[in-house]
């Protein structure tokens, strides 16, 4: 369990220094197509994977990352807990 | 390819997300039955806590295998989000990420995997606006039914004919393109653009992100095995 959470951690955090920072396939075609201005921009607490209150680009991207995949673990980590509990 | 808010016409947002509630109540109803157990009344009057709970059929509670199930959810879970951040160049100033989908349904059987990838899909709108909120459904649909769940027949299917490795790798490539050919018929239906236009260009560039996902698939899968001790096939 700890390799794997190791691994995923490891490349939530790296992936704001190596990942392509063009638009995916989706988003391409969108902007090749002229549709692009239709779509509505998301807010959210971590919009587009950075933290807002902290300027560092890929420090953001790398900390929202690591809090993704936590936040990912933790729900099903606590799902388990909780109808363990239960029973 | 996370389908944004304004892209779909909300009829068409909403009946996907009807759909895609079906599918996860179906997947959510096959995992419980497979991490739990249902254990006699009497049992549980005889380790004392019966007493509450003298309803017919005894109750369900969570199994030793059962638990160990959800956390290995857990961890593809947080491989499959993790990977989706890593955007690899594909052609032209495009990107292309993993899906995921084959990986979590080859490593956890199709239901929990179906699960799997639409609880990324979720936390990654909610929390990071990829993905719209209200094209969840769409994006589960096309991601977490096509892309995971029916691929996962397909692997299955695949497996009786070749090595594993290859049945891996067809299913891998052709989940991104039912996933692709899926998001542009959704966007077509709802007007945004022609379908002679984005079909074609959605399923040429997603011909060769698929490539990548058939090759990620393979390495993530070879390396999760390494890391976890070998689990059977379940649901």
């Amino acid at each position: 369990m700890r390799k794997v959470l190791f691994l995923s951690i490891l490349t939530a955090a790296l992936a704001a220094f190596f990942a392509s920072s063009h638009p995916d396939g989706l988003e391409k075609i969108a902007e090749q197509l002229g549709f692009m201005q239709k779509g509505l921009a998301g807010h959210s607490l971590m919009t587009d994977y950075t933290i807002p209150f902290i300027s560092h680009p890929a420090l953001s991207t790398t900390l929202a990352g690591i809090c993704g995949v936590i936040i990912i673990f933790t729900l099903f980590w606590g799902f388990a807990k909780l109808i363990k509990k239960e029973s | 390819m996370h389908i944004p808010d304004g892209f779909l016409d909300p009829k068409v947002s909403m009946g996907l997300m009807g759909a895609a509630a079906t599918v996860l109540g179906f997947s959510f109803a096959k995992v419980r039955s497979a991490v739990t157990a249902v254990v006699p009344q009497q049992a549980l009057a005889l380790a004392g806590k019966g007493a509450g709970t003298l309803v017919s059929g005894g109750r369900r509670v969570l199994t030793k295998f059962g638990e160990q199930k959800i956390y290995l959810m857990g961890m593809v879970a947080s491989l499959v989000f993790a990977a989706q951040m890593f955007n690899f160049p594909i052609n032209q100033g495009t990107s292309g990420h993993l899906l995921g989908g084959v990986l979590a349904v080859v490593l956890l059987g199709p239901f929990a995997g179906t699960i799997v990838i639409a609880a990324v899909l979720a936390v990654q709108s909610l929390f990071f606006a990829d993905g719209g909120l209200l094209a969840l459904g769409a994006n589960i649909i096309n991601m977490s039914f096509l892309g995971a769940l029916v691929s996962y027949y397909v692997y299955a299917g695949l497996k009786n004919y070749l090595p594993e490795w290859a049945g891996i790798a067809i299913a891998a490539w052709l989940s991104v393109l039912m996933a692709a050919f899926a998001c542009a018929i959704e966007i077509g239906i709802s007007g945004t653009i022609a379908f002679e236009a984005i079909l074609p260009a959605m399923l040429k560039i997603h011909a060769l992100i698929g490539i990548a996902e058939a090759l990620l698939t393979l390495v993530l899968i070879n390396a999760f095995r390494k890391m976890v001790p070998a689990q059977e096939d379940n649901p």
